[in-house]
């Protein structure tokens, strides 16, 4: 009869990884605890022990402190401390420890502890027990995550599946000699939508049937015509070792609805967006579909009001954050394009080449509903002075439109309609080499807000020029990433949590966790400057660091931990930021601990110890 | 300080006299081992925080229903000493009764006699001081107890938080309310956790607790001796 201990035995049994453990060996674990009543200033162990014990804080708090009096962590109610029992448990080595260290009591404390040789033997038959207190940080959240990763396979099943589940083959081919009334036919008979355009079997072309409708009967082409006529060349592809989102995302940026699937270069198969559809329903595709059919700048805001269902719906289908802002920052891309499109029927075509340029959260593809616009225009270098005119007509048409369907206007004037953001070649190059050369605290801010750079629509040949020039100095110019660094490194995480607050590096509490500023925006920063200094033109945050890993930037598992830290974060972002939109809330970043698991505020703890451990390496290698 | 020689020479002069006088057995096995001298400082003080739940507040007309308790040493609580047991009285339970201990007619059947549930007792309380809240039933029901398993009524040294908390609170010369004394508030001034009694077992360490956070507040506990917080 075990019922008499029910009270500690709900308290120990609310604490991770004892909520893993069976009844009866929670019992057993039970009858293990002994309890201790601390003072309030005193340290731990309590007087009288000598053996290596867990202690589990029951009532009180306390302060775990480096030999240098440096806060480590403090303690709560239901908090574990393990200080004094790593010697036994700990087989894996966790390098990250300062030690030795030091456990006072903040408060008259009433402490439970355990045995670590008990701990021990209870690991031998659970280990789930073991695992926690064996792994370290990085170790920990990779084993979260890759949980959540299983979960993200059960519950979605485009992000996880390949290409090869969806795609028909054999793909409906047709001889380039042929006539337009040939594919027609043979579209009619096969009952495809879409042909590949074949030049002794080498595939150079697709046909749609909407290419007939458009480019033949409306311009009045004849039927006899060569298929060559009608044809998209460089056709986009995709591999088929690609995942279906992937695909679909590839697809909604580019406005197609066929995707010829290849192997090892060879066109071997046909996806469409009506197969994945039926697996997704409404989704990035369909948004972008209607967005390029809007006629009219109310009809765009119309469609941004469902932007936030959008994402509540990804967020619910359990896709990573990842996956999250690529499909919003697809979908902004879809939004300004049209606005583009509709700007240019109001204004004639541009004078001279130019690019729309996204930057920031757009650029890396890390958006979310309407998070506010960061843009700019590089213009070929051959522009007149008058030709200004356009382009500001422009600016202002796409910005104004953008602020209209949701994206506010840029609180620091980072927007094309700013003459200083809507630049030819040569001048965007003068800045950057500015800011590189010259790296003051204003040519800081603007570098992070410019190096995460991306063509959204237009010339890409004209940022790309830009962009090479740029990796070249950065990757030669220790110094600039010098300066980079120092000032990333300012925002630091927290140390974790302390009852229901937020525990700063300085010891004081915080009543809600900045999600963006205390754990997004670090790995952000560092992921640019590993890029930059390794001149990865990458800008999304998890290529970048996929890129830089194993470089001398950052290691392989270094770069597996950040990633993990990253995911863990923006899952923890997207679906604050989805409870937010279904009770009808503005979206933000700021998480107030109540709304955390304990369970997730130790991986949030792990996840900023890896933040941390990475930024003191940047540090020390300034 | 004479009354407390004079206590030695009671419980202690009182186990020896009647270790003379009883049979083998449990009891004898209790009295057997010395019990700790009133000058034994807290930190070496062995304890058995111990709580009963009753049918009722009469030793001699109501029954003992359960029995809990465990062991304190060296200022810690032993969770693996813990003990709790009810007793198969042979009282039909009343209701209104049953609404304050939990303990159901059923539950009371699968219980033990109470000739095995003291002789736990005893064998766990030898050579210790027993603690409790509110010692008036847990020395009389045991002292029932005895007298009618053993035909002797021992002596028992305790020590009782809410004499020790009124004592606290008769020094500050300052009108209380008795409730103040209850377990659950003197829990609550302390910080403890929030304590929702009425098992004998859960009571117990309860009081242990309380016992513990009462001794800690002083100034230093191995200047605390027995014969300072003694019954």
């Amino acid at each position: 009869m075990d019922i008499e201990l029910s009270e500690i035995s709900s308290f120990i049994q609310s604490i991770p990884p004892f909520d893993s453990l069976p009844k009866p060996a929670l019992a057993r674990l039970i009858r293990e605890l002994s309890i201790n009543y601390v003072r309030k200033g005193e340290t731990l162990p309590p007087n009288g022990i000598n053996e290596p014990r867990l202690y589990i804080v029951r009532k009180g708090a306390l302060s775990c402190l480096t030999n240098d009096n440096e806060l480590i962590s403090r303690l709560g109610e239901g908090d574990l401390c393990t200080e004094f029992c790593k010697q036994s448990l700990q087989t894996a080595s966790n390098n990250q420890q300062k030690t030795p260290r030091q456990v006072k009591t903040d408060e008259d404390c009433l402490i439970y502890s355990l045995d670590c040789e008990v701990l021990r033997e209870l690991g031998e038959k659970y280990p789930s027990i073991s695992d926690y207190f064996n792994y370290n940080s990085a170790q920990r959240l990779k084993q979260k995550m890759s949980k959540v990763n299983e979960e993200a396979i059960i519950s979605s099943s485009l992000m996880n599946t390949s290409v090869s589940n969806f795609y028909h083959s054999p793909v409906a081919g047709i001889d380039a000699s042929q006539s337009i009334q040939q594919a027609a036919i043979q579209m009619t008979e096969q009952g495809y939508s879409c042909l590949v355009v074949l030049d002794n079997s080498k595939s150079i072309g697709i046909v749609t049937d909407k290419d007939i409708r458009r480019r033949c009967v409306a311009q009045g082409l004849p039927i006899s015509a060569s298929i060559c006529e009608i044809m998209t060349r460089n056709m986009s592809t995709i591999d088929i070792k690609s995942n279906a989102y992937d695909a679909l995302m590839a697809m909604t940026a580019k406005h197609i609805h066929h995707l010829p699937v290849t192997k090892q270069g060879k066109v071997v198969g046909m996806v469409t967006v009506t197969d994945l559809m039926n697996n997704e329903g409404q989704n990035a595709v369909n948004f972008s579909s209607i967005i390029h059919k809007a006629k009219s700048l109310a009809d765009l805001k119309e469609i941004s009001d469902l932007l936030p269902k959008l994402q509540i719906r990804l967020a619910k289908l359990g896709a990573s954050a990842d996956h999250v802002g690529k499909s919003i920052s697809a979908i902004t891309m879809a939004f300004t394009k049209r606005l583009i499109e509709m700007a240019e029927e109001k204004y004639g075509q541009s004078p001279v080449p130019y690019a729309w340029l996204a930057a920031g959260s757009q650029a890396r593809q890390e958006q979310l509903a309407h998070s506010d616009q960061d843009n700019g225009i590089i213009i070929c270098d051959s522009m007149k002075p008058y030709d200004d005119a356009w382009f500001e007509n422009l600016a202002h048409f796409v910005c104004d439109g953008l602020a209209d369907c949701g994206f506010i206007y840029c609180p620091g004037d980072i927007m094309a309609t700013n003459p200083k953001w809507r630049q030819p070649v040569k001048v965007w190059q003068k800045y950057f080499d500015g800011w590189v050369d010259a790296p003051t605290p204003k040519a800081l801010l603007n570098s992070s807000v410019f190096f995460d750079l991306e063509t959204i629509c237009g010339d890409a040949s004209l940022l790309n020029a830009v962009r090479t020039n740029l990796l070249k100095k950065t990757k030669r110019n220790s110094l600039f990433i010098a300066h980079l660094s120092k000032n990333a490194l300012g925002l630091r995480p927290p140390l974790g949590f302390f009852r229901d607050f937020v525990l700063k590096q300085n010891g004081k509490h915080k009543d809600t966790l900045d999600l963006k500023h205390n754990g997004i925006a670090p790995i952000v920063d560092l992921a640019r400057i590993y890029a930059l200094s390794q001149g990865i033109s990458a800008v999304n945050t998890i290529e970048r660091i996929k890129q830089a890993a194993g470089s001398a930037a950052i290691s392989k598992s270094s770069a597996e931990n950040l990633i993990d830290a990253y995911e863990f974060l923006g899952i923890l972002r997207v679906k604050h930021q989805a409870n937010k939109l279904m009770l009808g809330l503005e979206p933000d970043n700021y998480l107030p601990p109540k709304e955390l698991s304990k369970l997730e505020r130790e991986h949030l703890k792990d996840a900023f110890k890896v933040i941390k451990t990475l930024q003191d390496s940047r540090q020390t290698s300034l | 300080m004479n009354s407390f020689i004079n206590y030695i020479v009671g419980y202690e002069a009182k186990r020896k006299r009647l270790l003379k006088k009883v049979p083998y057995g449990p009891l004898h096995d209790f009295l057997s081992v010395p019990f700790p001298t009133l000058n034994t400082p807290i930190a070496e003080l062995p304890i058995l925080a111990v709580d009963f739940e009753t049918t009722g507040l009469n030793a001699k007309a109501d029954k003992l229903l359960s029995v809990g308790f465990v062991s304190l040493e060296h200022e810690q609580i032993k969770l693996n000493s813990c003990y709790h047991q009810i007793i198969n009285t042979k009282v039909q339970l009343e209701e209104s009764n049953v609404i304050i201990h939990h303990i159901t007619d059923a539950q009371k059947e699968q219980g033990q006699p109470l000739h095995l549930v003291v002789e736990q007792l005893l064998k766990a309380l030898a050579g210790k001081v027993m603690l409790v809240h509110f010692a008036r039933i847990e020395r009389q029901f045991l002292q029932q107890a005895c007298l009618k398993l053993y035909g002797l009524v021992p002596d028992f040294p305790m020590i009782d938080t809410l004499v020790i908390a009124k004592r606290q609170l008769d020094k500050r010369d300052v009108a209380y309310d008795p409730s103040e004394l209850r377990l659950s508030n003197l829990r609550n001034n302390y910080q403890l956790p929030a304590h929702h009694g009425h098992d004998a077992l859960n009571d117990a360490i309860a009081t242990a607790e309380l016992l513990l956070a009462q001794i800690t507040g002083k100034a230093s506990t191995d200047k605390v001796l027995l014969k300072d917080i003694i019954l």
